[in-house]
């Protein structure tokens, strides 16, 4: 990045004059200038190898008169320069005042077309079926700069295995293999599981995987979006279409709070009844957000969108107690009259794929019935309102943390909650960031930390409220870290001891003023992609928390699949006389609904979420639609039209407008402006297939990030931290896997994901394991709380502390425990 | 004079054989390159030669082609490339037989023939699929999917010649 | 013509290799008085004598040492034992015969560039010596020589060594530093160098030496530069061991001071050509140094000097690691560049494209040609696809490769041509030990 404090350096490219900031990279330097120096191994997100030997170019350097510093002038007046003897690869040399750079001369383009000769003498002729055929960086630039026809004897060509799978998710074509090493250096360098290496030497080199299972990383995904060949497929996409017969449409990840950046490719498809269906989904670039990345579960994730559980039709459930078929209009109708008759006793709770537009309508539908309880589900991380009041600051790009500055990671696994944040924690940490990580038990981020404290189980408020007497080396370094961002997340903790922990990172954040400033504050580690929106929008987890305990008449559940979720729920739901429910699936929920409304996913509307840095950000239309499915706010809107409220808006982009005026925080946030884009740095996607590899230019928007109170200069008081902490012999944990059998995920064992889904598991400690007698891979029985107990495998495998174990949610179908809670574990 | 001149044009003319030909009842020999209905051909053992790059739906300046491509596996081969044409349709009210679908071809695996009477009482019936353009195979050669032995075909393209 | 042994001295002191020995001969006599002054003082009379390293470049050893900063705290001397080029084998015999010569000439390099530890690292098929070496360390170690408290002078140094998986490429020194850190044998990106922070072996400064040229460290340090320099011509002092095989009646190392000439080393010293025939052609550093032709005994070039001057002024080739294989008339040149180029396509890391692509054509091609199966216009592009491949890669590799194939059709064109056209079978050498068999 260019910024004021870099000194700049006079340069010389192909005859004009440049400045740039001392240190940059050749290729980066060119780039910037539209001067195009192509590369293979080279990537603008990893460090130079200079393997491929594509980037030889012209250098060399003006002479100064050592003595004056003076510029040697020759006869004509010009300056003289020294050529270098021997070409110089461009990306393993930095820019330098007085540096005179030629990309195009005799001498490169016949070392350019001598390196596409040697490429191509091993690389097989599989253009017309390869996956990558039509936007390869191969291909592109043997068009561009290579020889028009071979010299060497087609039967000497060297022939491998074509179809080596890598991992369940990603095939290895060995011999499109041009051995760049962008993949095995992507996952060292920048994911940080080293899962890929080369083996064997020469001619021989080949990819690898060196983890078992293959290839074991959340990331895999992005090794086939920077592989300049077709070498790396993934099995989702594996023939699936030809790049050029698809559109590309920008959309946004609904998995995690991180709110990656997507791109979804579509096509019309006999598979999907002739209409467009997404065939792929890969990054978007939104260097604040997720760079260019993103994780195997937001790529490979789409699935659900078309799974055959998928509501068709609106639903109303006749005298008789079964659910008829009926028209939009009845079913509306229906609704209406249902919520006019509710006498005011009306609530509504909206789980996390609720998009902002969704959640206002359901706000204002609720009020014109007279209601204000509006939940947000799951009901387990508090503190959204502490995270707009100090959350990181406007501008804030996790990418600028580095030397000086420092994270705190605490109460979650980032790996598996927000892999993305995980791995650009990962990347500040090799950038000089001094990482952080407490919890009550290992986590995968303990590798990247330079410092883990371990708390007791459900302690972590006080943990942290008394980190200065605790670890005084470590609180110090946070205290005086230039920059300080802290992720916070509620695993092992109670509403309760959320918002206890939450209020602890506020106030220290506060104390040591490290909020209202960029690069500076607090991020929830909330699940789902909008829980921010949830707050802005009014629904919180305190007022789930109430409609739980005092169940109103009717009760709106909005993409809430709260049977899977909730062991209690099927209890709490059956006090609540009427439920109505906004669903893609034919869930619990719905089995019990009084009016069931089929609602679209993401991928069939557009609309916008809130991410966990508090920045909205829009998504467009991708996919053919479902059945007589419409998004989730025009059903609400029509209900309101019913009930005389207004007219229902017709697009998501009116219902934004009435966001902007009504809600403050939302101001700016109309859809233009969040359609707005600038150039980033550095500049991947679009054509130049060479530079970053196949990856989409964003052209749907970067997002507008909406001010915290602190940004806004409002003093932001400190608050008492209640700790909350449940108490047993043994306490169960419930955690989150990335891979679980979520409906919104993986909705059937059929799909893509199911082998990479763990089989139900609880983690013990090997002490309380001796204890109960029980060993590791026994069938035990988990129960916790109020929850039915569930049979599950043990893992005696050191994962959890003394008195606690692990019970990952949604790994089955029937509930587990939703929050913390004493319990017990007995062998079956 | 001038009328004489007329009537002996035309006495000549009624003297000659005619030119006209009784079609359809009587047809005209073809040229051999002449580029009627599409055939997708078949390899000596039956395996089609159609690999489903979809390039000759990329070539089509009339967008009349349109191909989906699914994975082969020894179990079930259909060609003896990577992958085959799961769909393989052609709209021939769209279709302006070019012959760019054929030169776009990496296996010469569609090949415009000399049929030419096309007709249709329904937009339907001018999508021609895969089951209609691919060719019979010869007799006693069995037809596709076929099973067979696992790495004897292992390129993803063919090559030209017909594969064993 | 006589042999003078400064590094070889078992051929003079039988059992030298033995601690008790070595110190009887004065040995560690130089490390000693090495200790007693000041390290600069040490790295001030190692370029004073001129010495230049014995592993092929020829770079003067005690400038390569004045380039590491003394300001930084940890620095480490890693010996190259990696002695893969082919028809090179003298480094083994120092470390099986007078190993505490070599465990001397490294201490003198650490405590003159003040490094923490030293790194033998050996090739992979080095293993009984690596074992019999770690034996030699701990000799020294109690005899007070390797440790802490080096001879009482307060100095800490370690000596390890280390085993690499066999492969030339861990020659170079940087993909050496790679194979010893634990990683995949591949050249590093430079700069840095390995002298400077970050470029050397743990990102520390590291000097990489070669065991002989370590060797010859103590006998400078006891008997001064000037002494060295008196040995050998002005500009290579000292004495060099000559790895003399192939078509000769007695191939081995010798070691002779540098100016002697060809004929003398081979004639005189190796005894002649094998079955009194005629040479034809000499690799002077092994398959990936410029092939040498001479039109037989009588050809004036044989009485060049041995020196890295002489040999690259009057035969055009270098002089490397002086490893002479002899090439006799009953030889084909063509079948010796296939040789070669197989080396070098086994050898290859793989990591840049030209070297790892060109030397599987190269191959490829000459299998082609010495099947009979060529066409003239093969051979040029063998010579083509070698140039394509000089002066593009990141190590050296990638010039050695296409040096035997530029050099072998450059001189001996009439060999490839009796390829073209119809089949034939190779020439077979008349002694096993030719061209690396």
């Amino acid at each position: 990045m260019v910024t004021a404090m870099t000194k700049l350096v006079k340069v010389i490219i192909d005859d004009r004059e440049y400045d740039f900031p001392a240190g940059m990279n050749l290729v980066d330097a060119a780039k910037q200038v539209d001067v195009t120096i192509p590369v293979f191994c080279y990537h603008p997100k990893m460090k130079p190898v200079g393997m491929c030997r594509m980037c030889l170019v012209e250098v060399g350097n003006i002479q100064k008169d050592r003595a004056t510093g003076e510029v040697l002038l020759d006869d004509s007046g010009n300056p003289q320069i020294r050529w270098m003897p021997k070409l110089q690869t461009a990306c393993t040399m930095n820019v330098s005042d007085g540096l005179v750079l030629r990309s195009t001369s005799k001498a490169v383009d016949e070392a350019r077309r001598n390196v596409v000769e040697f490429l191509l003498t091993s690389h097989p002729l599989d253009c017309p079926i390869c996956d990558k055929g039509g936007e390869c960086p191969l291909q592109n630039q043997t068009m561009e700069y290579g020889p028009g026809e071979s010299r060497m004897n087609f039967e000497d060509k060297k022939h491998l295995d074509k179809h080596v799978p890598l991992g369940d998710l990603i095939f290895l074509d060995e011999e499109r293999c041009i051995q760049c090493g962008r993949c095995v250096r992507f996952q060292a360098e920048v994911a940080g599981d080293d899962v890929l290496a080369f083996h064997e030497r020469g001619r021989d080199l080949q990819i690898i995987t060196v983890s078992d299972p293959g290839f074991d990383t959340y990331f895999s995904g992005n090794t086939t979006d920077i592989c300049p060949v077709g070498a790396l497929t993934t099995t989702d996409f594996r023939f699936g279409a030809r790049p050029w017969e698809m559109n590309s449409v920008p959309t946004l990840c609904n998995h995690c709070p991180v709110g990656c950046n997507t791109s979804a490719s579509t096509r019309l498809d006999r598979d999907f009844g002739g209409k467009t269906m997404i065939k792929r989904i890969m990054a978007r670039q939104n260097e604040q957000v997720n760079e260019i990345w993103m994780c195997d579960k937001g790529r490979f994730g789409h699935h659900f969108t078309r799974s055959e559980d998928r509501l068709l039709q609106p639903m109303v459930r006749a005298a008789g107690g079964s659910l008829s078929r009926e028209t939009w209009a009845d079913a509306v109708a229906a609704a209406a009259k249902l919520l006019g008759d509710a006498n005011g006793s009306v609530a509504v709770i909206a789980g996390p794929s609720a998009t902002n537009e969704d959640l206002f309508t359901l706000k204002q539908l609720a009020a014109g019935v007279g209601s204000t309880r509006l939940g947000a589900w799951p009901p387990t991380h508090a503190g959204a309102d502490l995270v707009a009041k100090v959350g990181v600051g406007k501008g804030t790009n996790l990418s600028n943390l580095g030397k000086g500055d420092a994270v705190l990671v605490i109460a979650t696994d980032l790996e598996e909650e927000a892999p993305i944040w995980r791995l650009r924690v990962k990347t500040a940490h090799d950038r000089g960031a001094y990482v952080v990580v407490a919890n009550a038990r290992k986590t995968r981020m303990d590798d990247f930390a330079d410092a883990v404290t371990m708390y007791q189980t459900g302690h972590a408020a006080t943990a942290f409220a008394d980190l200065r007497k605790q670890h005084p080396e470590v609180a110090e370094r946070l205290i005086n870290a230039n920059n300080l961002v802290v992720f916070a997340g509620a695993e092992g903790l109670t509403l309760d001891g959320s918002r206890a922990l939450m209020q602890a990172c506020a106030n220290f954040l506060i104390e040591t003023n490290h909020v209202g400033r960029a690069n500076n504050g607090l991020v929830g580690v909330f699940p789902g992609a909008n829980a921010m929106g949830q707050h802005y929008l009014g629904f919180s987890p305190e007022a789930t928390r109430d409609i739980i305990a005092n169940p109103p008449k009717v009760l709106i559940l909005a993409q809430a699949d709260v049977v899977a979720d909730d062991p209690a729920a099927a209890a709490w739901l059956s006090k609540v006389e009427t439920v109505i429910s906004l669903s893609l699936f034919d869930d619990e929920a719905t089995r019990q609904a009084k009016v069931v409304l089929p609602v679209q996913s993401f991928a069939e509307r557009d609309g916008s979420y809130t991410n966990g840095e508090r920045r909205v950000q829009r998504f467009y239309t991708a996919q053919g639609p479902i059945g007589e499915a419409i998004p989730a706010w025009q059903a609400v809107a029509r209900i309101a039209e019913k009930l005389g409220q207004g007219k229902a808006r017709l697009s998501a982009a009116q219902v934004m407008n009435d966001i902007v005026a009504a809600i403050p925080a939302f101001a700016g946030c109309k859809y233009s402006d969040l359609a707005k884009v600038e150039a980033q740095f550095p500049q991947v996607g679009g054509d130049d297939l060479y530079y970053g590899g196949t990856s989409y230019k964003n052209t749907g928007g970067l997002g507008v990030q909406i001010a915290s109170a602190a940004d806004n200069g409002e003093a932001v008081a400190l608050g008492d931290v209640k700790a909350d902490a449940v108490k047993g012999d043994l306490i169960v944990v419930p955690t989150v896997r990335l891979y679980n059998r979520e409906r919104v995920f993986q909705a059937s064992e059929a799909q893509l994901m199911a082998a990479r889904v763990a089989a139900p598991y609880v983690e013990i400690n090997a002490e309380d394991a001796a204890r109960l007698a029980i060993h590791d891979g026994d069938m035990v029985q988990v129960s916790a709380g109020a929850a039915q107990p569930v049979k599950v495998r043990a893992h005696v495998n050191g994962a959890a502390p003394k008195g606690t174990v692990l019970l990952p949610r949604n790994l089955q179908q029937t509930a587990t425990a939703l929050t913390i809670a004493a319990g017990t574990v007995t062998k079956v | 004079m001038n009328i004489l001149r007329g009537f002996a044009t035309t006495f000549k003319h009624l003297l000659e054989e005619p030119i006209t030909v009784q079609y359809p009842e009587q047809m005209r020999p073809f040229r051999e390159r002449y580029k009627g209905r599409h055939h997708l051909r078949r390899y000596e053992n039956g395996l089609e030669k159609c690999i489903g790059c979809a390039l000759c739906a990329a070539a089509c300046p009339a967008d009349a082609i349109w191909v989906e491509a699914a994975e082969n596996t020894d179990e079930q081969r259909f060609s003896p490339g990577e992958r085959y044409a799961k769909t393989y349709e052609i709209n021939m009210l769209r279709c302006i037989f070019c012959g760019y679908c054929e030169d776009a071809c990496p296996t010469q695996a569609i090949q415009l023939g000399h049929e030419h009477q096309l007709s249709f009482t329904d937009r339907q019936d001018a999508i021609f699929t895969k089951d209609m353009l691919i060719d019979p195979t010869a007799i006693g050669v069995a037809g596709t999917p076929q099973q067979v032995e696992p790495g004897v075909y292992t390129r993803s393209i063919p090559d030209m010649e017909n594969p064993r | 013509m006589k042999t003078m042994n400064i590094i070889y001295r078992e051929k003079d002191i039988p059992n030298i290799r033995e601690y008790d020995v070595y110190v009887a001969n004065g040995g560690y006599d130089a490390l000693k008085k090495a200790l007693g002054q000041k390290p600069t003082e040490v790295i001030d009379t190692v370029k004073a004598s001129n010495l230049r390293g014995r592993g092929g470049a020829g770079f003067p050893t005690g400038v390569k040492w004045s380039f590491i900063p003394q300001s930084e705290p940890i620095k480490y001397v890693v010996v190259n034992c990696d002695e893969s080029e082919t028809g090179t084998f003298k480094d083994r015999q120092i470390i099986e015969n007078n190993p505490h010569q070599l465990i001397e000439g490294a201490l003198i390099a650490a405590y003159a560039i003040q490094a923490t530890a030293v790194y033998i690292y050996l090739r992979g098929e080095f293993w009984d010596q690596a074992f019999d070496l770690d034996a030699r360390i701990e000799e020294a170690r109690k005899g007070g020589m390797v440790g802490k408290n080096i001879a009482g002078s307060g100095y800490n140094c370690e000596v390890y060594t280390h085993v690499g998986a066999g492969a030339y490429i861990c020659g170079e020194e940087s993909a050496l530093l790679e194979s010893l850190e634990g990683k995949l044998g591949q050249p590093r990106v430079r700069p840095p160098f390995p002298a400077n922070k970050g470029g050397g072996l743990y990102g520390e400064p590291t000097v990489i030496n070669n065991v002989e040229t370590l060797a010859n460290v103590p006998w400078i340090i006891t008997n001064g530069p000037d002494a060295f320099k008196k040995i050998g011509t002005e500009q290579s002092a000292g004495t060099k061991i000559f790895c003399v095989s192939g078509n000769v009646e007695k191939p081995a190392n010798y070691e002779v001071p540098m100016g002697t000439t060809i004929r003398e080393l081979l004639f005189d010293l190796a005894g002649g050509i094998s079955g009194g025939r005629q040479i034809k052609a000499l690799l002077p550093s092994g398959g990936s140094g410029p092939i040498i032709r001479i039109n037989g005994n009588d050809d004036p070039i044989l009485d060049t000097p041995c020196t890295y001057e002489d040999i690259a002024a009057k035969t055009g080739s270098i002089l490397g690691s002086a490893s002479f294989i002899v090439i006799d008339e009953t030889v084909d040149i063509t079948w010796v560049a296939s040789k070669v180029t197989k080396f070098f396509k086994h050898e290859s890391c793989g990591k840049c494209t030209p070297c790892r692509e060109g030397t599987y054509w190269l191959d490829k091609t000459l299998d082609r040609i010495m099947r009979g199966e060529a066409k003239e216009s093969d051979v040029d592009l063998i010579a083509n696809v070698a140039r394509n491949m000089q002066g593009v890669t990141l190590c050296a590799l990638g010039d050695f490769a296409a040096n035997p194939i530029i050099h072998t059709i450059k001189n001996f064109p009439e060999d490839f041509k009796s390829h073209i056209g119809a089949a034939k079978t190779p020439a077979a050498p008349k002694t096993a030990a030719a061209a690396g068999d």
